[in-house]
């Protein structure tokens, strides 16, 4: 049964108006009995009483025309558009707005409907610019897909259209407010959905404008979305702007690798470059919506790019060469050292089939130093579990907990789409969150507990006030950011929270099935390199500095060259000129995420796949196969020359990497909680401070974002205020 | 009367028609008198499409080409062949093609097709 | 030469200014906010002591969990005590019922009677709706700027007087009218108003209400019916009852 859509409860506090389909989240449980007859054009149909007659159509295979109602939205029933016939009734009603009554027969195609569509889009166009041909919403404006299919052919009005000036509200949306036809979604998805509360309807009547009021920046790390939310041309994208026309875009399905949720995007290409990113439904991880460093930040893609191998000549300086030359000398240098005297470290963007294949080369080299940049406490179980690193309760099972515990972490920019169903269930569901963890502002209200780590023994050992409360929970999750775990106590802290989880979950009596503990990842390689073997942490490297050392797209720069020896040489391999190339002895271009075929594992545990929208810039290559191409010269060839072959590896050594959009459920935390207790280690006394405290640094956090001009934009306007990015619009 | 070949290329012992000839002999003779035509329109061809060849070169490329089937047995793939050949012939003579089309029996422009992965890397992104 | 780009730039300035909203004289105005000296958000408001009980009683009257119904009431109270409502009125408000800035800005620009630019003390509007200009409105506004010396829209230098012209107030009846502050001043002469004016600028307040003589909105020419005094119980029922 499709998930009604949440339409109840606009805002915690609003009535409840007993037009608007409240009921149907809770109705829908108890509802098979009591289903209302209605008729779609004649058809009968039962549908759930309380859902509105435009769902009822919908139910039908019947698509209404409308503006202002968005499923994810509030109702507001203020654009008409919706009208429908229903038999027997003085007036058309509008459907979005309206519950079906039984034995109504709702006509969506009559004489009436037609004439009040039509009569609706005259209002609608009546102010409405028609400067379709320079609108970027051409090609995909539902008003002009509308007007062409229920409109009339001509106008009647001779008199003058309303002009309203333009917003300035930061450096990613384009606001021409003549074209807003004062749906309000975008007010509602800035309230509802971002919670940010900047958006607002001002004036009345005629003068009716969607704005700020203020001069002010529409600051929220989701505001792109109300891009794909306005039905016409009124808010549009900045960098896109005048650029392309979506229907000489080719789209490609993809996986956005920004952060570790894997939001579920549409690469829209135009001759090799690509043009924009957009969201792709998938209710289980980021609905419709994305975060605006996964829209906006493609433009670093093609900026600082690695586009031929080089090495570092005899002066010191990286010179162009070709990928003979380049592969000859690593394939060399692997030869010239022992096993042990080579090692690996896999960077935040590395998909699983190259961090499969070069944990393969690195084995049949006899070398084990692997490693990841991200850290992860070893102590206790360690990585050896499963369910120690994953989002066990999923993305989508927020919405079925009662209380939420973060820990360490800033959900709202190292997660947006995360924060944004904690929102959801916090507005709809009554959901309590509590925070350990230094004060941020998460656009909605949480019981912040302190952030001295203190705070976390005393919640493990039950003398902490809260404890009540958690122990009082039906349906707890615990979330520990994976920034608290990297602290130098972080095992003790991934004690701690264990303990707390196992507690909760001993003293809800919640059913088996039900995670608690859970792990929220900032970067997306982090769970795919762990479920293949990969140490996390470069420590090891640092304890015994290799002469080899081989940098898979390692931008954070945990290893420098100071670590290690003075001939040690270093492979870089990657797609930015970011922190790891200029230290390079030799650097291997690589593919970015929108340039290849690969396997990403979100940090859920959710395998997913990126597809090839656009080639890679110059010579560079698919990463497997720059690591196959050096294993042949090295003379320990891996046994796989195409994607499929790897993917078979991958199955051998993970078989959920390969389990495309599925989730292995991952257990025995109990077990893991005996282990963890197992560690000898104190809390610090330093407070839990994630990195990403505010607005601006959440823009820049990876080397496609730190290359972007957008996002660069996005900073300076957090810093200094939306009126320093501003440009001269051209129209 | 069908031919153990044409047995063959029936498949399931069904007999089917010849195309031209019914038998190898057949066959055989239509294809000399094909190449016969070529060998004598060669000097023409050459002169016409003003070929920087020579008519002994023309004449060994004929040769090399009829040579390339030369193992072929079965009488109704040979007509196809001859068929094919007349075609061509007939498009040379009444300069239907052009100089290049002529020209292009001389010069394989296909590169054979790198098959081993180091090769395919090199070679390009998508091998 | 200078002259010329002197013209250009003018030119040019108004085909741009196309594109922002009129500010108009109207009860409207513009809906978005400018910052000017005397309306930014640094402009210095807070409630007075007096006040802040009032809003504590008039939150007081709402449902806990509802502060935002107060909405009105308090943007009224604000200005009310300053006069007209800065944006910083505003802020506080929001502040004071704990919702978005922006919940309050909607509110503040919708309705006409929230005053966002700065008024005299005297606010004077005047009714030029269909009724009242049948009944000379147009005399009584000539009246008004010729004794202020200001036309619609404006404030007079000394910050005392401001005159607007709106649409109906809804005393047809007692046309021509004004309406200064809270007060209606009805039936109105160009001397009466003047007479008005001339009150408030010496510091006093006129009686409101109709300045023909008659009581309220009774009918001008004298009543027509209900002119005997109403009969006692029991007029007009059968007898046996």
């Amino acid at each position: 049964m499709l998930r009604l859509p949440t339409v109840g409860r606009a805002l915690a506090g609003a009535a409840k108006s007993s037009l608007a389909p409240s009921n149907t989240v809770r109705t829908s449980v108890r509802a098979a009995s009591n289903m209302v007859e209605v008729f779609v054009d004649g058809k009968p149909l039962e549908v759930e009483p309380g859902t509105t007659v435009l769902q009822a159509c919908e139910k039908a295979g019947i698509q209404i025309p409308r503006f202002c109602y968005h499923e994810r939205l509030s109702v507001a029933g203020n654009c008409r558009m919706c009208l429908v016939e229903i038999e027997r009734a003085p007036k058309p009603v509008a459907a979005c707005a309206m519950p079906v009554m039984k034995g109504w027969n709702i006509l969506t195609n009559s004489e009436k409907t037609r004439k009040a569509r039509e009569g609706v889009m005259e209002f609608l166009l009546a102010n409405h610019p028609l400067d379709c041909p320079i609108c970027d919403q051409g090609g995909e404006c539902d008003l002009q897909d509308q007007s062409m299919q229920f409109g009339s052919d001509r106008s009647r009005f001779t008199e003058g259209k309303r002009a309203v000036e333009d917003k300035n509200i930061g450096p990613l949306i384009k606001t021409i407010m003549t074209r807003c036809i004062q749906c309000t979604r975008c007010v509602r998805f800035a309230s509802e959905i971002a919670g940010v509360e900047d958006l607002g309807t001002t004036g009345r009547g005629n003068n009716l404008q969607i704005g700020t009021y203020v001069e002010k920046m529409f600051m929220s790390e989701l505001s792109g979305n109300v891009i794909d939310v306005c039905p016409v041309g009124a808010l549009t994208s900045k960098p896109y702007a005048f650029t392309a026309r979506p229907w000489e875009t080719r789209k490609t399905e993809s996986i956005d690798v920004l952060d570790a949720v894997g939001s579920n995007i549409m690469v829209s290409t135009r001759g090799g470059e690509v043009m924009r990113v957009m969201p792709r439904l998938n209710e289980d991880i980021n609905e419709e919506w994305i975060s605006d460093k996964t829209r906006f930040a493609y433009d670093g893609l093609k900026r600082q790019r690695l586009a031929q191998p080089m090495v570092k000549d005899d002066s010191g300086q990286l010179t162009p060469t070709t990928w003979e030359d380049a592969l000859t000398r690593v394939a060399g240098a692997l030869q010239s050292v022992q096993g042990s005297e080579v090692a690996a470290i896999a960077g935040g963007m590395a998909d699983a089939e190259t961090l499969v294949s070069l944990k393969d080369l690195l084995n049949r080299l006899n070398s084990e130093n692997l490693c990841t940049e991200e850290l992860f406490p070893m102590a206790g179980a360690g990585t050896d579990l499963r369910s120690n690193y994953l989002l066990n309760s999923r993305i989508a099972g927020i919405e079925d907990c009662d209380l939420l515990l973060l820990v360490g972490t800033n959900p709202r920019y190292e997660a947006p789409l995360f924060n944004a169903r904690i929102r959801k269930s916090w507005l709809h569901n009554e959901l309590r969150v509590a925070m350990v963890g230094h004060s941020v502002d998460l656009s909605f209200s949480y019981d912040h507990l302190g952030e001295e780590t203190s705070v976390l023994k005393e919640l493990a050992n039950g003398t902490h006030p809260f404890c009540q409360v958690l122990s009082a929970a039906k349906r707890p999750v615990v979330v520990v950011g994976s920034s608290a775990l990297q602290r130098e106590d972080g095992a003790a802290i991934m004690r701690a929270v264990s303990t707390i989880a196992q507690n909760a979950r001993t003293s809800s009596g919640v059913e088996e099935r039900w995670k608690v503990l859970n792990v929220l990842h900032r970067v997306a390689s982090q769970v795919a390199a762990l479920d293949l073997g990969y140490k996390a942490g470069v420590d090891a490297i640092r304890a015994a500095p290799p002469k080899v050392l081989f940098l898979l797209g390692a931008d954070a720069g945990c290893i420098t060259r100071a670590d290690l020896p003075e001939d040690s040489l270093i492979i870089y391999q990657g797609h930015h000129g970011d922190v790891g190339a200029p230290m390079a002895d030799i650097i291997l271009p690589g593919a970015a995420y929108t340039e290849k075929n690969a396997t990403y594992v979100n940090t859920e545990g959710r395998s997913q796949q990126t597809r090839t929208a656009v080639t890679a810039p110059g010579m560079a290559r698919e990463d497997w196969k720059i690591i196959r191409a050096v294993s042949e010269l090295a003379g320990v060839t891996l046994p796989y020359d195409s994607v499929e072959g790897v993917r078979c590896r991958l199955a051998e050594v993970s078989p959920n990497l390969v389990r495309y959009d599925d989730v292995e459920e991952a257990n025995y935390f109990k077990q893991a909680n005996e282990l963890a207790q197992a560690v000898n280690q104190d809390l610090l006394a330093a407070p839990l401070v994630p990195p990403q405290l505010t607005a601006k640094d959440f823009y820049m956090t990876d080397s496609i974002s730190r290359a972007s001009q957008t996002m660069a934009k996005c900073v300076k306007a957090v810093t200094e205020g939306a009126a320093a990015v501003d440009e001269p619009s051209v129209c | 009367m069908a031919s153990a070949a044409t047995r063959v290329a029936a498949g399931a012992a069904k007999v089917v028609k010849p195309i031209f000839s019914r038998d190898v002999d057949e066959a055989k003779r239509r294809a000399r008198e094909l190449y016969r035509a070529w060998y004598r329109e060669v000097p023409n061809t050459v002169a016409t499409f003003q070929l920087d060849i020579t008519a002994r070169q023309g004449r060994d490329k004929v040769r090399e080409m009829f040579n390339k089937n030369k193992h072929i047995s079965d009488p109704r793939v040979i007509d196809m062949l001859v068929i094919k050949g007349k075609m061509e012939l007939e498009e040379t003579i009444h300069v239907w093609k052009q100089k290049t089309h002529v020209m292009r029996y001389f010069q394989e422009t296909e590169e054979p097709r790198a098959n081993d992965f180091l090769s395919k890397f090199y070679g390009g992104h998508d091998p | 030469m200078f002259l010329s780009a002197a013209v250009r730039s003018a030119v040019s300035q108004t085909v741009r200014s196309l594109h922002r909203s009129a500010a108009r004289a109207g009860a409207g105005g513009i809906f978005v906010h400018r910052d000017t000296p005397d309306n930014n958000s640094d402009t210095p408001f807070d409630f007075t002591e007096e006040n802040k009980k009032r809003i504590e009683a008039i939150i007081s009257m709402y449902p806990v969990g509802h502060k935002q119904a107060a909405t009105i009431p308090v943007l009224d109270l604000a200005q009310r005590q300053h006069g007209w409502l800065p944006i910083s009125a505003m802020n506080k408000v929001a502040e004071v019922l704990e919702i978005a800035p922006m919940r309050v800005y909607e509110v503040a620009t919708f309705y006409t009677m929230f005053l966002r630019q700065p008024v005299g003390k005297y606010f004077i509007q005047i009714c030029t709706t269909t009724p009242c200009m049948l009944c000379n409105s147009d005399s009584i506004l000539e009246a008004i700027q010729n004794k202020l010396g200001i036309k619609v829209g404006e404030t007079t230098p000394d910050k005392m007087f401001t005159l607007i012209e709106v649409e109906c107030l809804g005393a047809c009846v007692n046309a021509p009218m004004v309406q200064i502050n809270d007060n209606y001043y009805e039936d109105l002469s160009p001397k009466d108003i003047e007479d008005i004016i001339d009150e408030l600028k010496a510091g006093r307040i006129p009686p409101p209400g109709p300045r023909n003589g008659r009581f309220s909105c009774e009918p001008a020419g004298g009543l027509t019916s209900l002119t005997e005094p109403p009969k006692g119980p029991g007029f007009g029922v059968r007898p046996d009852l």
